[in-house]
């Protein structure tokens, strides 16, 4: 099924010259640290805590209403440190989801409501499942499928967990995702 | 294409008659056949552990019983562990006699020492008395159950069983196969190994030895039984402290009653698998084999071979045995033009003959394999010692063909639909969109490089009720162009596909 055309109002979004659309219902902390590297999408009601730590995203990354982005920590014994977090390209964070990963490979896709632990690993071409929940540390391999009940399932070439044309795939979906979020016409 | 984490609404007719999304198909460029998950035989082509990621040859992963010697399962929840350091105060005991006013001579020294934790579920290795440990892997105590030793005699007894049944086959085989010459030829005589005329004579091989199994004594059963401690009727029992179902499985060998005997767990490798098409044993899937990498090798994907369709939407409201349409777009994502035919499904007769014309293929390639393996046999049987390692090579099972489940519920309103799909070509993405004004039959909406979106207008059936998911199905005929072979061949195959149009929802 093709995806549908979503609308925003002019005044809802910010377009940047590189393509970034982001809404103005966001909380962008520290915004000198967050590099959106092009055509990427930020919804209603998402939060990157940049003032913690550097946070980076590839192209072609959608993050949905409501998803929490916070780079992770880690404790020591004078205190606790913050590390940036690199996100890749095509990587789809669903709503409400929230990540503090220390790296996203490309081509992931996270469901919504999922909670990713900190200093988590996702590798290129995961599939967190939509409510899931990763403890902290976790490492996720390419073509693994975390799932709701926390077991993870799949592996390259195996049909049934992660298809294995993940990569074009996740390209297609974020890339006809940006195409058809569009300003709307009548609102000018 | 479609949404991977959605049902899909469009699907295919694999060869054998499943049906599935696109996604999930794969197209071997040799038969030139669509293939599903069934059809291809699934190889393993490398092992590696998922949470280090480190790529373990077949071998040593054969050798560490398919487990990671670095990583651990959490016993509780089975989750990764991780190491954790502390700073642990141990008093150091100076071996030199203590010097006149220096205290005691036992000096306290803070030391980095490393412990399992599950973040997951808070579990360490220190619930359970395992002592902390200098360097953060390996090292860690293997947890040895009791029967480890009869096991591995169980184990070694069975396997020279296995050897020394294996020799005597050979041995006789050896007797029944008629010489191929009374006398030794030419080559024997220049001959190469003396091994060679010691079997054509009929004496034994020097080399090998007789692998005689060792004695094991065997297990015997007993009548006496402990009885049950009397408290077990009486004492409340903390289910807290009783080990779960799936936390003994976790420890196969001991599987042990409470928690306090759970022990952290090698974890389990991971493969990855290379996928081979039954009919004609080429891969259609190969993966690289380092662990990160999500390249492949060998990628024959559905969706590069096979014009993509995808539903835009459903025109109209559905009426039971009323003309609806919908709006599909076709993609054509080879380097080639397709000339595209959209025409109504086979029917029942023409699927079954199908079906036999697809056996009828199957056998003849069957009977080739087999006679060519009895040459190869035939060939080889002075080496007695080869037969059976031919013998071994599986020939893949090939599922029969069934008729596909899905029927269609419509009833396309042209008989024919006609045009062509033009080739992919990945620079008009940063052209200016120029659209060329020519002639292009009604049932198109737009086209822009090589896609293409179409109206399909059908007749859905009389009998169908309020509620009913509408199926539209249709076979579509494409030409592809077959660069295999040196000289680009064109082939016109036919895929069936099906669509939910969506429910009727008026009367």
């Amino acid at each position: 099924m093709e995806i549908v055309d979503t609308y925003y109002s002019k005044d809802e979004y910010v377009e940047t010259a590189s393509g970034n659309k982001v809404s103005r219902q966001t909380v962008l902390c520290g915004s000198q640290n967050i590099v959106l590297n092009g055509k990427v999408v930020v919804q209603t009601g998402a939060i990157i805590r940049g003032d913690l730590a550097n946070v980076r995203t590839g192209r072609y990354c959608v993050i949905s209403k409501n998803a929490v982005i916070r780079p992770p920590y880690k404790q020591f014994s004078k205190g606790i440190a913050f590390f940036p977090m690199h996100i890749g390209d095509h990587v789809f964070i669903g709503e409400s989801a929230v990540v503090s990963a220390s790296s996203i490979g490309s081509f992931v896709y996270i469901g919504k409501n999922a909670i990713i632990g900190r200093r988590c690993a996702l590798k290129d071409c995961c599939i967190i499942e939509d409510g899931a929940v990763l403890p902290p540390e976790t490492t996720v391999a390419s073509y693994m499928r975390y799932t709701a009940k926390g077991t993870i399932e799949g592996g390259q070439g195996n049909p049934n967990f992660v298809p294995a044309a993940m990569q074009d795939q996740m390209v297609d979906y974020t890339k006809s995702f940006y195409e058809h979020f569009l300003r709307n016409p009548q609102a000018g | 294409m479609a949404n991977f984490m959605q049902n899909s609404v469009v699907s295919y007719a694999c060869t054998c008659g499943l049906v599935n999304p696109i996604t999930k198909l794969f197209f071997c460029r040799h038969c030139l056949k669509l293939r599903c998950g069934f059809c291809v035989c699934h190889e393993v082509d490398s092992h590696f552990c998922s949470n280090c990621l480190e790529n373990i040859p077949s071998s040593e992963a054969k050798h560490k019983k398919n487990c990671c010697t670095n990583c651990f399962n959490c016993p509780c929840c089975q989750h990764t562990l991780s190491a954790r350091a502390t700073m642990v105060v141990v008093p150091k005991k100076t071996d030199d006699s203590p010097k006149e006013g220096e205290g005691d001579g036992v000096k306290a020294v803070t030391k980095k020492m490393y412990y399992l934790s599950c973040l997951g579920c808070r579990w360490t290795s220190r619930d359970v008395g395992i002592p902390d440990q200098n360097v953060a892997t390996g090292a860690w105590p293997e947890n040895e159950c009791s029967y480890q030793t009869r096991f591995n005699a169980l184990l070694e007894y069975y396997q020279a069983v296995v050897l020394q049944d294996k020799q005597e086959k050979q041995e006789y085989l050896r007797r029944k196969t008629p010489k191929a010459h009374k006398f030794p030829s030419l080559t024997d005589r220049t001959g190469l190994t003396v091994s060679m005329i010691r079997r054509q004579i009929g004496w034994p091989d020097k080399n090998t030895q007789k692998a005689k199994p060792v004695n094991i004594t065997p297990s015997v059963a007993t009548d006496e039984l402990e009885d049950l401690p009397a408290d077990v009727f009486t004492q409340p029992i903390n289910l807290r402290n009783v080990s779960n179902i799936q936390q003994r499985h976790g420890q196969p060998s001991d599987q042990p009653f409470t928690v306090n005997k759970l022990y952290p767990q090698r974890r389990i490798l991971w493969i990855k698998r290379s996928l081979r098409c039954r009919q004609c044993e080429h891969n259609v899937i190969k993966p690289e084999y380092h662990p990160t990498s999500v390249k492949y090798r060998i990628q024959l994907f559905a969706n590069y071979h096979v014009p993509d369709v995808l539903l835009v939407r459903s025109e109209e409201v559905l009426h039971a045995g009323k003309s609806g349409s919908i709006i599909l777009k076709l993609t054509n994502p080879t380097m080639h033009d397709m000339s595209i035919k959209i025409k109504e499904l086979p029917t029942l007769s023409e699927e079954l003959e199908m079906i036999e014309e697809f056996k009828l293929a199957c056998k003849i390639k069957e009977n080739t394999a087999t006679s060519a393996a009895a040459e190869s046999l035939k060939s080889i049987t002075s080496s007695p010692s080869l037969t059976s390692t031919t013998l071994s090579r599986q020939t893949s099972l090939i599922e029969d063909p069934r008729i596909v489940q899905q029927k269609a519920n419509v009833k396309l309103n042209n008989s024919e639909l006609n045009f062509v799909l033009n080739q992919r070509d990945d620079s008009t993405e940063f052209d200016e969109d120029v659209q060329t004004p020519r002639e292009e039959p009604e049932f198109i909406i737009w086209r822009k490089s090589n896609k293409v979106s179409i109206r399909l207008p059908f007749t859905t059936d009389e009998s169908l009720k309020v509620g009913d998911l509408v199926k539209v199905g249709f076979t579509m005929e494409y030409t592809y162009v077959n660069t295999v072979t040196n000289t680009p061949t064109s082939h016109t195959l036919s895929a069936r596909v099906f669509i939910d149009a969506g429910q009727i929802l008026g009367e």
